[in-house]
């Protein structure tokens, strides 16, 4: 390592280092390129194939091809596909495209300087930051978006406590309102990845800047296009999670008399007949359309390197904010959480504070103590924990093997990847589904003895194909900051391969791996549209349970029970950063502290 | 042996985790794969795969185990998702009996063929139940709600209309709410039955497009609906009768009121035409616990502010008292093969003219 204060040229303004071409050339002998050719690159896209790319392709070629699943008699058609350029469906699919990248643009908008003043400056109570990004994940998207419809319809608290402003509940249900909360969907993960990255990134990048005379824009102008990996990640998986959204299509979009392409989706399955191939249709422009923020940035990141974390990185100085920053800041900050999480956090809890639909302001405990009378409460609970414990621990490795594919540059395997990956993002969790049970429950799949559909097994590895793409995305920011100087510095002291691995890279991306881990957690655990069509029978796991009260007249039970498996959650997310607190070595906290804020 | 690098010790790791995931998936079996047994082992219990979307649904499951000794398997789902399931999996179907609310699903699903037909419990129909046991006997009625309950706020409303036709007239003006048939199962046949009240699909049509010019409000199910009434935001909700009443139980200020006609939608049982024998003769078990005097008492206590507000369809057996009398109220019911069929047809006209 190079003695502190030295003066390093950063490794991201010399693009033809030869350490790095030497470290791209090995890697791509190994990875998605030629590397598939290898034994265990060969495994891991023939998972791919049979989890995440399978079952998305059997659900599309019902749209061309619904005779080949027995739901129609056309063995080739383009009527399907037609029909989704007109009517309705034509205008919630330009809604959804528009509505996607406001919400992206906004996602990195917010989540950029909340990511700097949490990582590089001293903004007060900036560990709670962190922290609380997990609850807004933690939330389905529905919650926030009843916190408000509840907050500003007439007739609600607003109004009965004559606050009533018609043009607020006109903007919110509309579309400005819907935008909002999607774009609020986005903010964590553009947090995630643009913290992850700033933790990689060491002091003398902003150092260099400022010796060279430049002022803090200066330092920012220099620090950005380094980190535009992890910005044009969030952008992309922001889009495609926005696009796939049904959380708010199905609630605010929906009374706002706002149609959304996942909306349409669903009235295509959940009509009946169900109009399988109709949503296929659908699906097909969903896929199609995250090829844009994908083709952006392949523009954007062509021919650039942007390795810059290796052994000789600087711990970063986080910088004093003035008194009116501090206040600005902290303002802010504190404007976002309460539009992200006061709100729907009202809604969710009065929701079960209520015995009468809302219809009073009386409070009372009646639903927590029908949930806590409720036969069977605890299995689904525990049932939901092992299938996200599962999941996650799976994902995360998977999601960090996919990241690292993703990172090689030039191959055209790692760019098929991505637009696999992200395009099966886009999918809404319904089609990811019905795709599931129409791959794994063929006729020819029982006659040779596979029967997956509605076993645990299928479910959870539905879990993790569904959860697989947004976690490498998450991870790529970060994975694409290592320098292959970091294990062969390892290598040259003795380590084995695997040890050099442990030592030298796994330092600097455990927290990132962490944070992934709760991503897929709590993504899993709260997860509702696979886990309603792919469940076994007499094992429903926490959000079935949830729905199951939802459905059948018990609202308040269920927000009672919503909101103790969001206190589960987040107990899970305080246990899993505590005991990386006290187990991770001193060492790997530091690298990674930004994250910790 | 060439120690593995790095990559390919993760692709490895990753190919492991997956091999271990297919062994996982290996070990476990379907319930009814496992269990399927032929023509000939009619002997042998084999789990019975229950698709419900009913609140009493574990008490009864429970209770017909405890009574025969045969395993059931119950997924508990809301119906859209069941029958999502049903249609997706029916080239290799893995439930043995469906139990939901709405005929005309049912009949949907004979059309196909299926469901097994000519299968009748031996109990005593009262006329509710004899009006909903279809011709060729392909599912089983086994209580009726009603669709298009009117649910208000007696405080508010001291004086609730007492016609249809009253609700599109300026006194009801943005008064008024329902759901949205694509998301609440029990609401196309509130509106299949209004276009059969008056006389025909355009008629209906008519009617719902002169609600909608009046403010009618749309919220996508019971429960936002009811929220809407006790918020304040509609008067009048027109919703199941069985989430009407049990709304009511908890807020003393709701009362429930069924304008003529009110139209039947009652809960039935199907048996899936490609189960097993064995399996088919204990989902007809099921049926035939359903509705005797001990399965009646599941239903009536399984879930006491919901689904277990329902009228009976068996002689013999009381509605709860919390249940308005349905005496002088004209019940109509709806012919769920005409009207199962428009269905599709329907509810998109419905989104398109009335909900947006």
């Amino acid at each position: 390592m190079t003695a502190a204060g030295t003066p390093v040229l950063p490794a991201a303004l010399v693009p033809d280092d030869p350490g790095t071409r030497r470290g791209a050339r090995r890697w791509r002998t190994l990875g998605a390129g030629q590397g598939a050719g290898s034994l265990p690159g060969l495994a891991f896209w023939i998972l791919l194939v049979l989890f995440i790319l399978g079952p998305s392709l059997c659900f599309l070629l019902l749209a061309i091809s619904p005779r080949l699943f027995d739901e129609g008699r056309a063995w080739f058609t383009l009527t399907y596909l037609r029909q989704s350029f007109t009517g309705l469906t034509a205008l919630a699919l330009t809604n959804s495209l528009w509505v996607s990248a406001a919400a992206a643009v906004m996602g990195i908008l917010i989540g950029v300087p909340i990511a700097w003043l949490t990582a590089r400056t001293m903004l007060p109570a900036r560990r709670f930051v962190a922290g609380s990004m997990w609850l807004l994940l933690l939330l389905p998207s529905w919650l926030p978006a009843i916190g408000w419809q509840r907050l500003v319809q007439q007739g609600g608290p607003m109004y009965r406590l004559g606050l009533g402003l018609p043009f607020v509940t006109h903007a919110i249900m509309g579309p400005f309102g819907v935008v909002l909360l999607l774009g609020l969907r986005c903010v964590p993960f553009t947090f995630l990845a643009v913290t992850a990255a700033l933790s990689g990134l060491g002091q003398e990048f902003e150092d260099a800047a400022r010796v060279h005379g430049g002022g803090r824009l200066a330092a920012a102008r220099v620090v950005l296009p380094i980190i535009a990996p992890a910005i044009w990640s969030a952008l992309a998986i922001g889009f495609a999670e926005t696009v796939s959204d049904f959380g708010v299509a199905a609630t605010l979009a929906y009374s706002s008399n706002f149609p959304l392409a996942t909306y349409q989706v669903f009235q295509d399955i959940g009509n009946f007949p169900p109009s399988f191939p109709g949503a296929a249709a659908m699906g097909w422009m969903l896929v199609a359309a995250v090829a844009i923020p994908l083709a952006l940035q392949a523009r954007a990141l062509r021919g650039r390197s942007y390795q810059v974390l290796s052994a000789r990185t600087r711990q970063i100085t986080r910088r004093p904010l003035s008194r009116v920053g501090t206040v600005a800041a902290v303002g802010g900050v504190g404007l976002f959480y309460l539009v992200a999480l006061g709100v729907p956090g009202f809604g969710a809890v009065s929701g079960s504070l209520l015995g009468d639909y809302g219809g009073s302001f009386s409070i009372t405990f009646a639903n927590y103590d029908a949930l806590f009378r409720q036969s069977g409460l605890l299995g689904p609970v525990e049932r939901s924990l092992f299938y996200g414990i599962v999941a996650a621990t799976v994902t995360a490795t998977g999601g960090f093997i996919a990241a690292r594919m993703l990172t090689r540059r030039g191959g055209r395997a790692a760019r098929l990847l991505d637009f696999l990956l992200l395009a099966s993002v886009a999918l809404p969790s319904v089609v990811f589904g019905a795709g599931y049970i129409f791959a794994y429950n063929l006729p020819i799949m029982s006659s040779l003895g596979i029967n997956l559909y509605q076993t645990v097994a299928l479910l959870v590895i539905a879990y993790i194909a569904a959860s697989l793409p947004t976690n490498a995305r998450v991870l790529v920011g970060v994975v694409s900051q290592i320098q292959p100087s970091l294990k062969d510095a390892a290598r040259a002291h003795g380590a084995r391969a695997f040890g050099a691995w442990v030592r030298g890279v796994l330092p600097a991306v455990s927290r990132p791996i962490v944070m992934a881990w709760l991503l897929t957690f709590c993504a899993v655990f709260l997860e509702l549209p696979l886990s309603q069509l792919l469940y076994a029978p007499n094992q429903p796991p926490l959000s079935v349970a949830i729905e199951d009260n939802l459905s059948n007249y018990h609202f308040g039970v269920g927000m009672a029970q919503s909101v103790l498996a969001v206190a589960i959650a987040l107990g899970v997310v305080a246990i899993t950063l505590g005991a990386y607190r006290i187990l991770a070595p001193a060492g790997w906290r530091r690298i990674g502290g930004a994250n910790r804020g | 042996m060439t120690p593995m690098s790095h990559p390919h010790r993760m692709l490895g790791i990753a190919a492991l985790l997956g091999a271990g995931a297919l062994a996982l998936a290996a070990c476990s079996t379907t319930p009814t794969a496992s269990a399927s047994g032929g023509p000939g082992s009619k002997s042998a219990k084999v789990p019975l795969v229950v698709y419900s979307a009913q609140g009493y649904d574990h008490a009864m499951a429970q209770a017909f185990q405890k009574a025969t000794g045969i395993p059931v398997q119950l997924d508990d789902n809301s119906t859209g998702p069941l029958l999502t399931q049903i249609e997706a999996s029916k080239n290799n179907p893995h439930w043995g009996l469906l139990w939901v609310d709405g005929s005309t699903a049912f009949a949907g699903l004979d059309a196909q063929g299926l469901l097994l037909k000519g299968y009748e419990p031996n109990v005593s129909y009262n006329s509710l139940g004899t009006k909903n046991v279809p011709t060729d006997k392909s599912y089983v009625p086994t209580g009726v709600t009603l669709a298009g309950a009117m649910v208000y706020n007696k405080t508010k409303v001291p004086n609730p209309p007492t016609a249809w036709s009253q609700l599109t007239s300026s006194k009801w003006k943005g008064a008024v709410g329902t759901n949205d048939p694509t998301q609440s199962g029990p609401t196309y046949p509130f509106i299949a039955g209004m276009m059969n009240y008056l006389g025909g699909v355009s008629q209906g049509e008519r009617f719902f497009t002169r609600l909608k010019a009046n403010g009618l409000v749309i919220h996508p199910t019971n429960g936002p609906t009811l929220q809407a009434l006790t918020s304040g935001q509609i008067k009048i909700a027109l919703v199941q009768n069985s989430a009407g009443v049990g709304a009511a139980m908890g807020d003393k200020s709701l009362a429930v009121k069924y304008l003529d006609p009110v139209t039947m939608l009652p809960s039935c049982i199907g048996i899936d035409a490609k189960a097993s024998a064995t399996e088919q003769a204990e989902a007809k078990k099921f049926a035939q616990f359903v509705l005797s005097p001990a399965g009646q008492h599941v239903m009536q206590t399984g879930d006491p502010t919901g689904d277990s507000l329902y009228y009976p369809v068996v002689n013999g057996v009381s509605p709860l008292p919390t249940l308005p009398s349905l005496t002088g109220v004209k019940v109509q019911f709806i012919n769920p093969y005409t009207w199962g069929s428009r269905e599709p047809s329907v509810n998109t006209w419905f989104v398109n003219n009335v909900i947006r």
